[in-house]
């Protein structure tokens, strides 16, 4: 964070660009100052605004993990004003970053569990910094499994490492697409119908899962029939953002600001605050 | 400490004498509104009504600079960009005259957020440093008044560092602060006689009907959440015109936007309003306030069930409470439709109070009350 104000984004300079999807596009940036570069910290979960100067300003999760540090890496689908935008920049360009804001995975907690990953379409990103960060201290944890969907093949975000992850042998990966196209030779159907299938033991387990409300919804419901309690389950909630210090006031839920007591919450905190999702 | 006068007479060479040290802020008539101006020598403050607008413009500008930036292209390769940002321009030493005790209040009420939340908003800071409060006394309460249901009174010090006392001719000067007493130090000793006459019109003002007892009004809020047909209900006349929370002393909710002219620009803080459908709007087209009944009922909760759970240790009004709201009933005096927040505060206790009525019955061994529905 700038020392002067908190409002003031350190400049960064994209480093490499690449199509996840047809609409979410990968950047990883540096910091134009290679000491703050090397003094930045964050923990897996929090998040950054990212600046495009006379567009405005987004918060975006940093979906790589902090054990690998030679990059910051964001992916941003195109919906919005600042995201058409951004989607245009391309390797040099500058952009401004504040980061890191937030809370973050409670990943010491998790220590000596096993991890289930529930994710559709982008929500991996958040879930792929914990789980490249669990990777990198991969002795930690137990069982790692991965259930993620999309709604067609292409839709599926970082593809490479799908295929990496699931070809290791220390953690499992299960796709699964609603509409499968003609190559498709996986599952087909949704996330959470997948879940139940797998009949996933919450057995000294905590499920991670981000994705579109719909999924999370029935998400919630499947952990919940496997026997997972709230405390089981935790998520990372998406809000509008302007400030991500907990002043400009939209991003409440009750007297919390999902910018700084979130954006990862259990299901049981979620429970005592005012239902306004 | 002195108290002192200042004639109604003296009172543009007295701004006049501030503004060489201060930006002055002083109200003037303009139409049918009372609004904050930059004085200037040919105006004449006008303290006879409260302003129309609070007096948070002082300390969180409707608009504001957060910071500026300028592209350069490079010369040898005219495909790449450099960014360079240039920190605002500190605040001017600003003294606003006028607010009420209820706005100054507010004061304390927006150092809450920007101040004690948790991140220090430097812009703020240096606002809340460089400027001044010479507030004036109420004599009666308006029918949109209700600051003695926060905590306040017509007469209330709290933020102000010059509480002018409005009497025949003028008004009866005390300073609060040091900073204050020497505002006033040039003029001249209030006379017995005006004392005397403040005195007489304090001991002669009625009392105040008795403010409700709002101690559970967090929790009834809390209980009142999910009856969205409540919420629809009460939001039912509102056009989501935001005008409650432009014109409120606390409500400091704000946007931050880009203003791009050419290569360079800025970086924006405006108002914003809790009341818009575009406030909480996400980019993938969610909502999670998508109707004006979800939206009234954040306004409202704010102010009385999450600001009190937020500060819970905070210097209490007589529901032993801090409210984000100092009773100025600005919302109420412009709401073009008639929203009154103190009638849905009383209408969450009263359906409260009648559902725990409901469940225990006033005599045991009688037939329990059969819902109306």
């Amino acid at each position: 964070m700038n020392a002067q104000s908190p409002y003031i984004p350190e400049l960064a300079t994209i480093i490499e660009t690449f199509d996840e999807t047809p609409d979410v596009k990968t950047f990883r940036v540096v910091l134009q100052d290679p000491a703050k570069m090397a003094a930045f910290r964050f923990e897996p979960g929090q998040v950054a605004q990212l600046s495009v100067f006379g567009t405005g300003e987004s918060t975006f999760v940093i979906c790589s993990p902090p054990t690998r540090m030679d990059y910051l890496q964001f992916s941003v689908m195109r919906v919005g004003e600042l995201t058409h935008r951004l989607h245009t920049l391309k390797e040099g360009d500058p952009i401004g970053l504040r980061a890191p804001l937030g809370n973050h995975f409670p990943y010491q907690d998790m220590q000596g569990k096993d991890i289930v990953f529930v994710g559709g379409g982008l929500g991996l990103a958040p879930l792929r910094t914990l789980l490249l960060f669990m990777l990198d201290n991969r002795a930690d944890y137990g069982n790692i499994t991965l259930i993620y969907g999309g709604r067609t093949p292409e839709h599926l975000c970082f593809k490479d490492e799908l295929k990496e992850w699931a070809g290791r042998g220390d953690m499992r990966v299960e796709l699964t697409v609603d509409n499968p196209g003609e190559s498709w030779t996986g599952r087909t159907g949704v996330v959470p119908a997948v879940l139940t299938e797998l009949a996933v033991s919450p057995q000294n387990a905590v499920a991670v899962t981000c994705g579109p409300p719909i999924m999370i919804r029935f998400t919630l419901e499947a952990l919940g029939k496997l026997g997972f309690t709230d405390e089981q389950i935790v998520t990372t909630l998406e809000r509008r953002m302007k400030c991500g210090i907990g002043l400009c006031g939209r991003c409440n839920i009750g007297e919390k600001f999902v910018c700084v007591d979130g954006p990862v919450f259990t299901q049981a905190q979620l429970k005592g605050l005012p239902q306004e999702f | 400490m002195v108290e002192r006068f200042l004639a109604e007479a003296d009172l543009p060479a007295v701004a006049a004498a501030w503004a060489r040290e201060y930006r002055v802020l002083a109200p003037v008539r303009e139409g049918a509104a009372v609004v904050y101006r930059v004085f200037s020598a040919d105006m004449h403050p006008f303290l006879g009504r409260p302003p129309s607008s609070s007096a948070k413009e002082a300390l969180l500008p409707q608009t504001e600079n957060l910071f500026s930036y300028k592209y350069r292209k490079d010369q040898t390769d005219l495909t790449r960009t450099e960014v360079f940002l240039s920190e605002p321009v500190p605040p001017e030493p600003t003294l606003i005259l006028g607010p009420r005790p209820c706005d100054a209040r507010g004061r304390h009420l927006l150092d809450r957020v920007f101040l004690e939340r948790g991140v220090i908003d430097p812009q703020y800071t240096a606002h809340r440093a460089a400027t001044l409060f010479v507030s004036v006394a109420c004599t009666r309460m308006e029918n949109t008044c209700f600051c003695h249901w926060t905590g306040g009174a017509m007469d209330d010090e709290t933020g102000s560092d010059v509480l002018l006392h409005p009497v025949t001719g003028g008004f009866v000067a005390r300073a609060v602060t040091l900073a204050g007493e020497k505002l006033i130090a040039s003029l001249p000793e209030a006379s017995a006689s005006v004392l005397e006459e403040l005195a007489a019109r304090k001991q002669s003002t009625p009392p105040l009907e008795p403010a409700p007892d709002l101690t559970g009004i967090a929790e009834a809020f809390l209980a009142k959440f999910e009856d969205l047909d409540f919420w629809t209900d009460q939001s039912a006349r509102c056009l989501s015109c935001g005008v409650c929370t432009y014109l409120c002393p606390t409500c400091s909710c704000f946007n931050i936007t880009d203003e791009n002219s050419g290569m360079a620009g800025r970086r924006l803080r405006t108002w914003d309003t809790c009341m818009s459908a575009l406030y909480s709007l996400e980019g993938s087209g969610h909502n999670p306030r998508p109707s004006r009944a979800h939206r009234l009922r954040n306004r409202v909760g704010h102010k009385f069930c999450y600001h009190p759970r937020e500060f819970p240790d905070a210097a209490p009004s007589p529901s032993g409470l801090e409210f984000s709201c100092t009773g100025c009933g600005r919302c109420i005096k412009s709401c073009p439709v008639a929203v009154d927040i103190r009638s849905i505060v009383l209408d969450v206790l009263a359906a409260v109070a009648d559902k725990a009525a409901e469940k225990t019955p006033e005599q045991p061994g009688q037939p329990e009350k059969v819902e109306a529905k």
